[in-house]
């Protein structure tokens, strides 16, 4: 298996909060979810489309996630689903990704003051 | 299952991740690589291409064992708490067999020898073979004297499937041979007219009643090299397979 160049701050807690972002919207199973990951990012989240699933997995594990195996054009898949708790903690994982964003930006634009997060 | 993954299951499982959570992850990342492979095919590359290209997008195999090992959620309870796996699991379960074995000898003493002193047979005649009594002492003492070795396998079915290193397993068969060789079945009457007979068990005394210490240390040899067993065919088949 030949490696391949990924965005190392991929794994800081980034992942679960993409994966319970689009997960809130609809269930889906991992193949699909990695291709939502990157039309929606645009391709600017890069990483071995294989390591989503110990995320799915520590997530279910958590209480965050639920899955259920359902059978689609004769193919049995895992499709995922988020759970009540897997939708506080996107809203927590949220506002942490909000703030920290908005003062990095803050920060590169110039601003004199950037709040702590 | 694609060859790379092969090498991933051994590393995840030499690493401790559990086997049911290494089944799982293979069988979705070769669900995943299906999916890349139809999708490269698809945009016109020939099999072989799309192959490489699918394994590519999935992620070394550096990168597919580190997202596993690094979350310890994963890892199987013979690697978190090997202590428990392979000294009290092993033990409890050698002595819920003896209990009912212990069962099955008390509740036969009272339901079929109600006047002998002892359940062990003495002072009564001999019992025909077929018989529903004897089946079912028979039965107690089969749980009895299978009890260590069946453990014993258990403990080397989960070394085997979980790739571990002979230590732990090692200290759970000594365990298991040592609680087996020295286990010990007292019976006796009460001194309550009409009342029932009690039995008790001892374990780890070597020098127990009607055998020397060495018969002891001999019995548990021959308990630990039977269970032991499986788990050396194991590493044998193994080193074969590695050789070859």
């Amino acid at each position: 298996m030949t490696s391949r160049e990924t965005n190392p701050n991929f794994m800081n807690g980034v992942p679960e909060l993409l994966i319970l972002r689009l997960l809130n919207e609809k269930e889906m199973y991992g193949y699909e979810l990695v291709q939502a990951i990157r039309e929606r990012t645009d391709a600017v989240v890069a990483v071995g489309e294989g390591v989503v699933y110990p995320v799915l997995h520590g997530l279910e594990s958590d209480g965050a996630l639920k899955s259920r195996r359902k059978t689609v054009n004769g193919r049995s898949r895992i499709y995922y689903s988020v759970t009540a708790r897997g939708s506080r903690r996107l809203a927590d994982l949220s506002e942490t990704w909000t703030n920290l964003a908005g003062a990095i930006h803050r920060m590169l634009m110039g601003g004199q003051s950037a709040e702590a997060v | 299952m694609p060859k790379p993954f092969n090498e991933l299951r051994e590393r995840l499982l030499w690493a401790g991740v559990a086997p049911r959570h290494v089944k799982r992850y293979l069988k979705e990342l070769t669900d995943h690589l299906t999916d890349l492979r139809a999708e490269e095919e698809r945009a016109g590359r020939t099999r072989q291409d799309a192959e490489a290209a699918a394994l590519a997008r999935l992620g070394s195999v550096d990168d597919l064992t580190n997202a596993m090992i690094r979350r310890r959620q994963f890892q199987s309870w013979s690697v978190r708490a090997p202590w428990a796996t392979f000294g009290i699991l092993p033990m409890a379960l050698l002595a819920w067999a003896y209990f009912i074995a212990c069962f099955i000898l008390w509740s036969g003493w009272r339901m079929f020898l109600p006047g002998a002193d002892t359940p062990f047979g003495s002072g009564v005649g001999p019992i025909p073979i077929h018989s529903r009594e004897n089946i079912y002492f028979q039965t107690g003492r089969l749980i009895y004297f299978t009890a260590p070795i069946l453990v014993g396998w258990g403990i080397g079915l989960i070394a085997v499937r979980q790739r571990l290193k002979a230590a732990w397993p090692t200290v759970g068969l000594v365990l298991i041979a040592w609680m087996g060789a020295t286990a010990e079945i007292r019976a006796s009457r009460t001194s309550v007219p009409g009342g029932f007979g009690h039995i008790r068990m001892n374990f780890f005394n070597l020098a127990i009643s009607g055998q020397s210490i060495s018969g002891s240390l001999l019995h548990a040899l021959v308990i630990f090299t039977l269970a032991l067993l499986p788990y050396v065919i194991w590493r044998l088949r193994r080193a074969y397979f590695v050789s070859a």
